[in-house]
């Protein structure tokens, strides 16, 4: 029997680091998702979020929507989370997030995208191994209208340290 | 029609019914456990380990998993639903999101509400409710902050349909 040797194997990195991102570049993110009515129906009902309007269908069509709307912190976590291995995942935690919009419903069934634009990179003075960057991203629906925007700061390390 | 609208919500937080300065303590509070937490970053395809990968997270500062922040946002934003949102219409507008304290699995979180501000567009039957939300943990140290606006029913107008 012979032994695998999984220090021969190369490891397959994700993410981008500090050095990477330049003001105005901009990136597609991976994937899409559509947003199902069983997750919805999950994500509200877990974070408490007794509203109606995101979670009986009737009542929703009583006050003028289509349908039961997708509640927008699973719109929002959902885009963020698409834009998560271009933009944070190899460099660091949240600073903030700033100025989000929510421009239209999401309804169960629709599907989203997600794409971002680097609005600036600049050195931390308290962390010299990282430094901070900041991106305005958007979430489109399948008929292209922005459904939400919003500006998210992180701390980004810088290559050779480590995100967290 | 079935059941009145109005009588599946409060009848006390409708837009009337918010004054500015108000502050609300919510009064039920949660643990943020791996359900919450797996669950949503995942369902959300967030790829980042550090939030579902224990022992990668062993050698690090933080030395176990951390809690997507966002999770923890919902969460807090959640506490508060009803006693600010029940009879919302619409999410507006989040702002000013903080991430301000680590939080991990086992937290438990309480949510406290202060109205900032009430604006009263030229629609009959809703106003937009500006709130500033905030998330403590059991040892009472603030992990997340945020401002969010949501258009809000009339009584006048909703109240007996």
């Amino acid at each position: 029997m012979t032994e695998v040797d999984f220090t021969q194997f190369e490891i397959s990195e994700k993410g981008n680091k500090f050095e990477d991102f330049s003001e105005g570049q901009e990136f597609q993110h991976h994937w899409g998702r559509t947003i199902t009515s069983g997750e919805n129906g999950l994500f509200a009902s877990t974070i408490l979020a007794y509203t109606p309007i995101y979670t009986n269908n009737d009542y929703a069509k009583r006050h003028g929507y289509t349908g039961m709307v997708a509640h927008p912190l699973l719109v929002l976590c959902t885009v963020v989370g698409m834009s998560v291995e271009d933009l944070s995942e190899a460099g660091g935690p949240f600073l903030g997030v700033n100025d989000v919009n929510f421009h239209q419903p999401v309804y169960p069934g629709d599907t989203l995208y997600a794409k971002s634009t680097v609005i600036s990179v600049r050195e931390s003075a308290s962390r010299p191994t990282h430094g901070i960057v900041t991106w305005k991203t958007q979430g489109r629906n399948q008929n292209d209208l922005l459904v939400i925007d919003y500006e998210r700061t992180n701390l980004v390390s810088k290559r050779g340290s480590e995100a967290l | 029609m079935t059941t009145n609208s109005s009588l599946l919500t409060s009848s006390s937080n409708y837009f009337e019914d918010f004054k500015v300065g108000q502050k609300i303590h919510h009064s039920r509070g949660t643990t943020v456990g791996e359900f919450e937490n797996q669950t949503i970053t995942k369902m959300v395809m967030n790829t980042a380990d550090g939030h579902y990968n224990e022992h990668r997270m062993k050698n690090t500062a933080y030395g176990k998993r951390l809690v997507f922040g966002l999770v923890t946002g919902s969460l807090v934003v959640g506490l508060t639903t009803q006693d600010t949102a029940e009879n919302a219409l619409a999410e507006l507008k989040l702002d000013k999101l903080r991430f301000l304290s680590p939080v991990f699995h086992g937290d438990s979180l309480t949510a406290y509400t202060e109205v900032l501000e009430k604006r009263n567009p030229d629609q009959e039957d809703a106003g937009i409710i500006r709130f500033k939300h905030w998330g403590v943990n059991q040892d009472g140290t603030v992990v997340f902050e945020g401002e969010r606006e949501v258009l809000i029913k009339r009584k006048s107008h909703w109240g007996n349909k």
